[in-house]
């Protein structure tokens, strides 16, 4: 017997009970459709979240800090081994190993061109934060000002920005916000405040200094207070990340360029009041952007290699990633019990049918259909409500993934926060749930194709 | 003329509770080509067991069952479902045709377990079924036809694979004398004409000796009586 031939006798059969098809089949479609729906939320939180990381320019940067910078626990993950408590021991080891390495600090202008020249490394930059006091009106607060260099222009989160646009160049007294800094500024109207001037002020060694000098409590005489009013040229939406402070989206963003001018002047007058305090490195940290996200591992290590510590996304990444891998299995298992249930209706219908064609089997035998005959039209009728099932599943998913998740937006967007797809179904998920089904039905149709094929012919004549 | 069909000390012994039943024990028996033979005995004689022995529907507990040179009690399940297929076409009182199908889908289903094209099967269906006199019904399901259209549907199925042997077990149980003597003449047809080989199982002494060529009575699983009626 052709397999087409058994497909259509398959089919055939099915369809001469349509009533207890179809219920079958919708008992499967509605396992097959709450497994998908679990597995594509899975996916489309997964989605959500690695799109918001990749928005955060993230993906392509390494962090560079001092080697003895970080706290214990990152330092210890950063440089791979343990210092503090019996540090001195393992020195006194002198078996030689990576941590032979002389830790290094000097973040400076040098250490960025040597860094730059490293394989895979696209831009180097130091992570300015110079402390300011932000005064608009008659409202003041103190902040630190982010500097941001020209190149992030068409990155991360300055791709998009809300309202305005991006600096006109390094030394332009400009600056950008945060959206939520904007509306604190501005709770009525955030964007008018693009091209307002925002008054930014900072200390300065007292023989130098760009504005009228004045004398504060705190400070000894030779200090002085700078006040620039910086335009505001744009605000961006914050897209907050588990590790936003280093290059992400900071609340008040200046050029690098100012940036830089004003924390060397802080540190300077930090310098020539308390000498024996001061930083001998102009930077507490670096920015290494890499040419792919792929090259991050790499550079990270090359940089570790040098003495640094260094810090990527890719550490946080690749755990995120196993929640994920738990959170989608997790689902699944919840999902998978309807689809038991539902296998458990195809056994039954199948059972069923062969007791309800036991002479048609028996026919069947007597005119010299095979058991594997037998067998494989019960297979095929098994797997064809997996087939149809699992189709109309994911179609059904999806319906009921797209209703829960427009309602799920409507909340979200009630609660301030940024809609998304919550549920995701790629092409794998389609195929996948489809083949599921079937393999399922399968499975659950093979006992009762094993009985039916096992059927003694005679005894199945007789039966009525 | 060749033997089709031999049996030597065949026997079917089942297990019923605590008793053994012996349909069929010992029965020695040869067919030649183009034989007609009736299978005569009350109900319980065994000459129903004897048929569906002979039809590979069921295994001899002992002895042997030999047709086309092939041993029965030898053949694996695959093998006797191609002996089904192959070499016999078996016609039962009931008919025995799927209710859900019509008259031309019974025929090519079994076609399709010989593996027909799909052409091949509807014309010859068609033919069969245009010889039986039933060009008209074809696509009638059984319980739109009478009982001997049903079993002119069932003969049709049962040549359609071109069997050398036709295997029937009471035909005409289920019919009307009218209607039974009709099917009978099919038969007897296809056994003058075609040469098929016949082995027919029945209770009615007067209608085998009409028909057959040879008479076997069986009663408890043995050969009592073995004649060949005068007129033929």
């Amino acid at each position: 017997m052709t397999f087409r031939d058994t497909f259509s006798l398959a089919l055939r059969n099915l369809g001469e009970a349509k009533l207890r098809t179809s219920l079958t089949t919708l008992g499967v479609s509605i396992g097959i459709a709450s497994l998908a729906g679990m597995v594509s939320l899975g996916v489309g939180l997964q989605d959500q979240f690695v799109e918001r990381f990749t928005k955060s320019g993230l993906f392509d940067t390494v962090t560079v800090t001092p080697g003895q910078d970080l706290p214990g626990g990152l330092a210890t993950l950063a440089r791979g081994g343990r210092r503090g408590f019996g540090a001195n021991r393992r020195a006194q080891r002198a078996t030689p190993s990576p941590d032979a390495t002389p830790l290094r600090s000097d973040l400076n202008d040098a250490t960025i061109k040597e860094l730059a020249g490293l394989d895979g490394v696209r831009e180097v930059y130091p992570n300015v934060r110079a402390p300011v006091e932000a005064k608009y009106g008659s409202d003041s607060e103190g902040m630190l000002a982010a500097g941001v260099p020209m190149t992030a222009k068409d990155e991360g989160a300055f791709q998009s920005i809300t309202f305005g646009r991006f600096f006109s160049d390094d030394a332009a007294r400009e600056c950008l916000l945060s959206l939520d800094m904007a509306k604190r500024i501005d709770a009525g109207s955030p964007q008018g405040l693009i091209g307002k001037d925002l008054i930014l002020i900072h200390a300065a060694p007292g023989s130098g200094g760009g504005g009228p000098p004045s004398v504060e409590g705190g400070l000894s005489a030779n200090a002085s207070r700078v006040e620039d009013p910086y335009r505001i040229v744009g605000i961006i939406e914050r897209e907050t990340g588990p590790f936003g402070g280093s290059a992400a989206v900071s609340g008040l963003m200046i050029p690098l360029g100012r940036a830089k001018a004003i924390a060397s002047a802080t540190r300077a007058l930090q310098q020539a009041l308390v000498p024996e305090r001061a930083s001998e490195r102009p930077y507490n940290a670096l920015i290494v952007k890499v040419k792919h996200a792929q090259l991050v591992q790499d550079v990270e290590d090359q940089i570790k290699k040098k003495g640094f510590s260094a810090f990527s996304l890719n550490d946080a990444l690749q755990g995120a990633k196993r929640g994920f891998i738990i959170l989608d299995i997790v689902l699944s298992l919840i999902g998978s019990i309807a689809l038991a249930v539902s296998s458990l209706g195809i056994m039954n219908t199948m059972v069923m049918s062969i007791l309800e064609r036991t002479r048609e089997i028996g026919i069947m035998k007597a005119i010299g259909g095979s058991d594997g005959d037998i067998r494989r039209i019960f297979l095929i009728e098994a797997s064809a409500i997996g087939l149809f099932g699992g189709a109309a599943g994911v179609v059904l998913g999806w319906i009921v993934g797209r209703i829960v998740n427009f309602g799920a937006n409507v909340y979200i967007q009630n609660q301030g926060g940024t809609p998304g797809n919550l549920f995701s179904l790629p092409l794998w998920l389609i195929g996948g749930a489809i083949g599921f089904s079937v393999t399922i039905s399968l499975i659950a149709g093979s006992y009762p194709a094993a009985r039916a094929a096992r059927l003694d012919p005679i005894r199945a004549l007789r039966h009525d | 003329m060749s033997v089709l069909l031999e049996t030597r000390d065949l026997k079917k012994h089942y297990q019923m509770g605590a008793s053994i039943v012996r349909a069929l024990d010992g029965v020695t028996l040869s067919v030649q080509q183009g034989e007609f033979v009736a299978l005569l005995g009350t109900s319980g004689s065994g000459k129903s067991t004897l048929l569906n022995l002979i039809a590979g529907l069921d295994r001899p507990t002992e002895g042997s069952l030999r047709i086309f040179e092939r041993d029965l009690a030898q053949m694996s399940g695959e093998e006797l479902s191609l002996h089904r297929r192959r070499n016999v076409g078996i016609i039962f009182q009931s008919f025995n045709l799927v209710p859900t199908m019509t008259a031309r889908e019974n025929i090519t289903l079994a076609m399709m377990f010989a593996g027909k094209p799909r052409a091949e099967r509807d014309a010859a269906a068609g033919s069969l079924l245009e010889a039986m006199g039933l060009g008209g019904r074809q696509d009638h399901r059984p319980r739109e036809l009478s009982g001997g259209e049903q079993q002119r549907v069932a003969i049709a199925r049962a040549l359609s694979n071109t069997p050398h042997l036709l295997l029937a077990d009471e035909p005409t149980g289920n019919l009307d004398s009218h209607t039974s003597r009709d099917i009978l003449s099919i038969l007897k047809n296809l056994n003058q004409r075609e040469g098929k080989t016949i082995i027919m199982v029945t209770h009615d002494a007067s209608l085998a000796e009409t028909y057959a060529n040879r008479t076997i009575t069986l009663l408890d699983g043995v050969i009592v009586d073995e004649r060949t009626p005068s007129r033929v």
